[in-house]
């Protein structure tokens, strides 16, 4: 009897398991698509950048057939979508048909490879003929360091920002966690609320006027000034994270080691610490996140020593007409990232987890 | 993972120290206190390995122009001088911010730098640029167009070489050709026929296809502007007669839901010409020659519509300057020598889309491929019509400016209202207000 | 208890002044990077151009056509963005915290949305919702509209363009939301949930009697937070209909900052703006945190 009914019921589980990744499925997917067609439009060529509807993948070559034009030689292109060759090209000059076919349909080509293709169309008996050239995919990142010479420094020293105001805002940040995490105080409320006052003033107002106390500092249009900024915000993050960190680490083994003989701060060095040590690691790649993707107040206080994030700024400013390069250069961007986030999912817990206001 | 991912961190503070303490260019921070503003400068001190020539230019910022003056015109005098040329773009402001520090705290690092005619007057005041005239003089093979001389030049002597001048050409999808009123030569159209050819597309395709920029302080202002001086207008002007006539023609096309529907989210024709979301417009040389070299075999290109009085545009010229006090002037001569050839000029014009080469000899070097066709259809907008610069500096924000038209634009004329002289007038009071 | 020797009572205050201590450097870095340019922006928010004291520039401010609609868009993302946003991530949340097989990559896909810069967002968004961009391509490609029927996302009404403007944001944003409260949900001992069903309650009974309240702590943490960065959106706006056309507060001091900073009225409207931003996200904030109780549970959180 129990047998008869196990099997229905465990035909129901397996329905709704399936429904329920199904649905996980279609939420993944959902989530995850906008950023789908960033990557493919990264890799795609500028002709397929702007051709409608867009392609959902990038080709891998590209299918050419050359004839006789009005100008010199007529040029075209295999669209996959309409299933047909679409004129792209009316030109005598060699030189130019190779770099049109590399820049705008990325297809790397060389003058002799052109002047081959010519001698077989002149020498054949049909007045067309067909030839196709493998795609160069990684031509926009290649061409977006290329262009923005500026990029390599600009990531260094974004590397070299983040940096610091990991530092910065741990340890400063770090030691006020610690205290609201173990200590109670006359006026604690008071100032964890004061932490919270500080993410209220809009952050590009305060770069304004940084300008100048920065110059004054002699801090301006360098690493160290803007990561002084994003200190700002990301002390009061760190203040929260670390807070909850400590909180989840028993003072009973603090106060077991100073039983031993360990004074108040060699217990912290050599008991908490180490325990805290992956969580202040999550909190820390938390501030990078915020270092690395600002770009407005990095705007405002560089100059000539621009963060990777304004480079990227300018190069979508500038590119229109090549938006395949702008997204390529946002994604440069987004891997470190996303790389991070990979890590922070398995700290969330003890990150967020005693966070009180 | 726990591990590794502490080591990364500790990998990546470590690689911040290490770059914090590495011996980087001395950077010295000066502020300047003037007229109640305070500029920051920050000035670098390089050392010099080998000889390093600073060109900085508000021209050639699209990636592609960078790309191709880096490579096909940088390189080839980079190798056979032996010598490093540290390009860099910098807008027109900016360049004068630093060219003010550099000056007063006379520690110059900027050996030539390529500034926008509207903005020249200014350096040339300030003389913060050497004079060019003998050198000028001593080249026999250029003779430079004067169109632009009441700007490079001052009291007879020359500072500015100009390079890559532009007007307004028509730039139109082969899709809207069979839409093209009968009788119609491209070539010689007027603002009335293409009016009525953008609301013969929005007939036939039930939806418009003109693109102008709706996104506020982009370029509607020029391409209005080009419209207004074809009827007799000024520029900045919005309520005289002749400006009357021209808002009409636009007034047409709103009428007849001629616009392409996303005209308001649109900042530059560019990428809407490409798409194919947007089939005509009236735009710069240089943006139409970078659409149309997309795909020349699908686009079709004239020089811009003419009205009562030609053909009206909007037109500007950039210019190379020797800083006053450059670090390498031998070199920096050397180098414009080498930038204002007639061939290089051409081939430097045709390889960013269709900037006018501004030195009569050029002409010689245009063949008749495509992009050939861009130059030529500018020089003569730029030679016969009825052109005007940018009169940025007499108002307190030019952006604001813009805004005056761009507000006629999108409450009046795209949703298809009469344009009123009273609407006008309030456009104009707007301008007016923002003067100096 | 009675008479405690003196260098017990000079012990007790140096371990008194221990967590002041701790404090101080975040109270001297904020004093020195954080009060001097607010201090400095508010005193030029009453200083005329000539360098006088004014109230001219508030009047300014609220005399300007755009601030009421400015302040009406700011009010409407708010509260729409902060209550979709958050049953958004309580859903996502309780969601992950079932712990399915897969359930940690799910985390990692739902997470990536907030790791990515403005810049490659506006790039996405921009060549997504043209017309002719990968939203109508996909929607094409999947039978759902014909070639000749595309949708025009960005153009029509302005509700709609601040619908479209909510979820866009909401896709980056519920991320950050999510991971709070999944962080909470995680610390709520699996046992109390078991009991909760074991007295016979359905999973909406629990989730409303037992987890949600559990969760208040959580909560408030999350939508107040939310709540200060949602009143000083902007740049997405910017990034997909430009300045002017959909103003909103913010955007409004970085209008005057940075696209019309010629104007001789540009300085005072910015720093004006910029004091009335942070007086409004202020008073939400407190508002919020005293409605949602939090002042009077302070003594039981602080443990």
């Amino acid at each position: 009897m129990s047998e008869k009914i196990k099997k229905p019921f465990k035909l129901s589980r397996l329905i709704r398991k399936t429904i329920f990744y199904l649905f996980i499925v279609t939420l993944a997917v959902v989530i995850i698509l906008p950023v789908f067609f960033l990557v493919s439009l990264s890799f795609l060529s500028t002709r397929e950048a702007y051709l409608y509807p867009l392609p959902l993948l990038p080709s891998l070559k590209a299918r050419y057939s050359l004839t006789y034009g009005e100008r010199g030689y007529l040029l075209s292109v295999y669209d996959d979508f309409n299933k047909e060759y679409q004129t792209v090209l009316d030109t005598n000059d060699f030189e130019k048909m190779s770099v049109y076919m590399h820049s705008q349909i990325g297809t790397p080509f060389s003058i002799p490879e052109i002047e081959e293709v010519i001698k077989d169309l002149e020498s054949g008996p049909e007045d067309t003929v067909y030839f196709s050239a493998r795609k160069d995919l990684l031509y926009n990142y290649d061409t977006f360091f290329k262009v923005t010479r500026e990029a390599v420094p600009a990531l260094l020293r974004s590397l070299q920002i983040a940096g610091m105001t990991i530092l910065i805002s741990l340890s400063i940040g770090g030691l006020a966690g610690y205290a609201f995490a173990r200590y109670i105080f006359a006026g604690r409320d008071a100032l964890k609320f004061s932490v919270l006052f500080v993410r209220m003033f809009p952050g590009v107002a305060i770069a304004l006027p940084m300008v100048i106390i920065l110059a004054n500092m002699g801090f301006y249009d360098r690493p160290i000034g803007l990561s002084l900024v994003y200190s700002v915000g990301s002390i009061s993050l760190t203040i929260w994270i670390t807070a909850s960190i400590f909180i989840g680490i028993p003072e009973s083994l603090e106060e077991a080691a100073q039983v031993f003989g360990a004074t108040k701060v060699q217990s912290f060095l050599r008991v908490t610490l180490p325990l805290a040590l992956p969580g202040l690691a999550a909190a820390a790649m938390y501030a990078f996140l915020g270092a690395w993707n600002e770009t407005v107040s990095a705007i405002i206080l560089t100059q000539f020593n621009p963060t990777f994030s304004v480079v990227v700024y300018q190069t979508l400013l500038g590119s229109v007409g090549q938006v395949n390069l702008a997204a390529a250069g946002g994604l440069v961007m987004a891997l470190p990232s996303v790389f991070f986030t990979f890590f922070i999912r398995k700290y969330i817990q003890q990150m967020w987890g005693g966070v009180t206001i | 993972m726990k591990k590794f991912s502490i080591v990364l961190l500790i990998v990546l503070v470590g690689a911040a120290l290490l770059s914090a303490c590495q011996p980087q260019t001395v950077v010295e921070t000066v502020v300047v206190e003037k007229e109640g503003k305070t500029v920051v400068e920050t000035v670098e001190v390089e050392k010099e390995v080998n000889k390093t020539l600073v060109f900085s230019s508000r021209l050639f910022s699209p990636p592609r122009e960078q790309e191709f003056f880096i490579n096909e015109i940088i390189k080839p005098f980079e190798e056979e001088h032996g010598v490093t040329v540290n390009f860099q773009i910098i807008d027109d402001q900016t360049l004068l911010d630093r060219a003010e520090v550099q000056q007063t705290t006379n520690h110059i690092t900027t050996d030539i730098v390529v500034a926008h005619n509207s903005r020249m007057p200014e350096w040339i005041d300030a003389g913060w640029v050497e004079d060019l005239t003998d050198l000028v003089a001593s080249w026999d093979d250029r003779t430079f167009s004067t169109a632009f001389s009441q700007d490079t030049d001052k009291d007879g002597h020359q500072y500015f070489l100009p390079v890559g001048a532009d007007v307004y050409l028509l730039l139109a999808n082969n899709k809207a050709l069979p839409y093209l009123p009968d009788g119609v030569d491209l070539d010689a159209i007027t603002w009335d026929q293409y009016a009525d050819w953008a609301v013969a597309i929005a007939e036939g395709e039930g939806e418009g296809k003109v693109c102008i920029t709706g996104i506020p302080a982009k370029s509607w202002i020029y391409m209005f502007g080009g419209t207004g001086l074809s009827y007799g207008a000024g520029f900045p002007d919005a309520n005289s007669e002749g400006a009357m006539e021209a808002w009409k023609v636009w007034e047409k096309i709103g009428k007849a839901n001629g616009f392409v529907p996303s005209v308001l989210n649109i900042d530059s024709c560019v990428d809407p010409m490409m798409r194919e979301e947007s089939w005509l417009t009236v735009f710069h040389n240089a943006r139409a020659g970078q659409v149309y070299s997309s795909n020349e075999t699908a686009f079709t290109l004239a020089p811009a519509p003419s009205g009562p009085n030609g053909i009206g545009s909007i037109a500007g010229v950039s210019g190379y300057a020797i800083m006053k006090g450059a670090p390498n002037y031998d070199l920096a001569v050397a180098f414009l020598e080498y930038l204002t050839r007639p061939d290089i000029q051409v081939k430097l014009a045709k390889g960013t889309g269709g900037f006018i080469p501004p030195v009569e000899e050029a002409i010689n070097y245009l063949g008749d491929e495509a992009i050939d066709e861009v130059i030529n259809k500018a020089v003569l907008v730029l030679n016969n019509g009825v052109v005007s610069g940018v009169p940025a500096g007499n108002y307190q924000d030019w952006g604001a400016v813009k805004k005056c038209f761009d507000d006629v634009f999108a409450d009046t004329i795209l949703p298809g209202l009469d344009v009123t002289q009273e609407r006008l007038d309030t456009a104009q009071a707007c301008v007016d207000d923002l003067l100096k | 208890m009675t008479a405690a020797s003196p260098a017990k009572r000079f012990r007790d205050l140096g371990s008194k002044a221990v967590p002041y201590l701790l404090i101080l450097p975040v109270v001297v870095y904020y004093f020195l990077f954080w009060l001097r340019p607010v201090l400095k922006t508010l005193i030029d928010s009453f200083r005329t151009a000539a360098g006088g004291f004014t109230f001219q520039n508030y009047i300014m401010v609220f005399t300007d056509p755009n601030f009421m609609p400015a302040l009406r868009n700011t009010a409407i993302i708010v509260v729409f963005s902060v209550s979709l946003e958050f049953i958004a991530a309580l859903f996502l949340a309780l969601l992950i915290n079932r712990k399915f097989f897969g359930s940690s990559l799910f985390l990692f896909v739902a997470m990536i949305p907030m790791a990515l810069p403005a810049v490659a967002v506006g790039a996405m968004w921009l060549t997504g919702l043209t017309a002719h961009g990968w939203m109508n391509s996909l929607l094409y490609y999947l039978n759902i509209i014909a070639e000749s029927h595309k949708i025009y996302w960005l153009t029509g009404s302005e509700w709609k363009l601040l619908a479209l403007i909510i979820v866009v944001d909401a896709w980056q944003v519920i991320p950050s939301v999510m991971i709070i409260l999944l962080a909470g949900l995680q610390n709520i001992p699996e046992e109390t949930i078991e009991a909760g069903y074991v007295f016979g309650g359905d999973y909406l009974t629990v989730l409303r009697k037992i987890t949600v309240p559990l969760l208040g702590p959580t909560i408030q943490t999350a939508v107040i937070l939310r709540l200060i960065s949602a009143i000083q959106i902007w740049l997405i706006i910017v990034l997909l209909v430009g300045f002017s056309r959909m103003p909103v507060l913010v955007e409004r001091i970085v209008y005057y900052h940075e696209e019309v900073p010629g104007l001789d009225i540009s300085f005072q409207m910015a720093s004006g703006y910029t004091i009335i931003v942070s007086l409004i996200v202020s008073t939400a904030a407190l508002l919020y945190l005293r409605a949602s109780g939090a002042f009077g549970s302070k003594k039981e959180a602080a443990r």
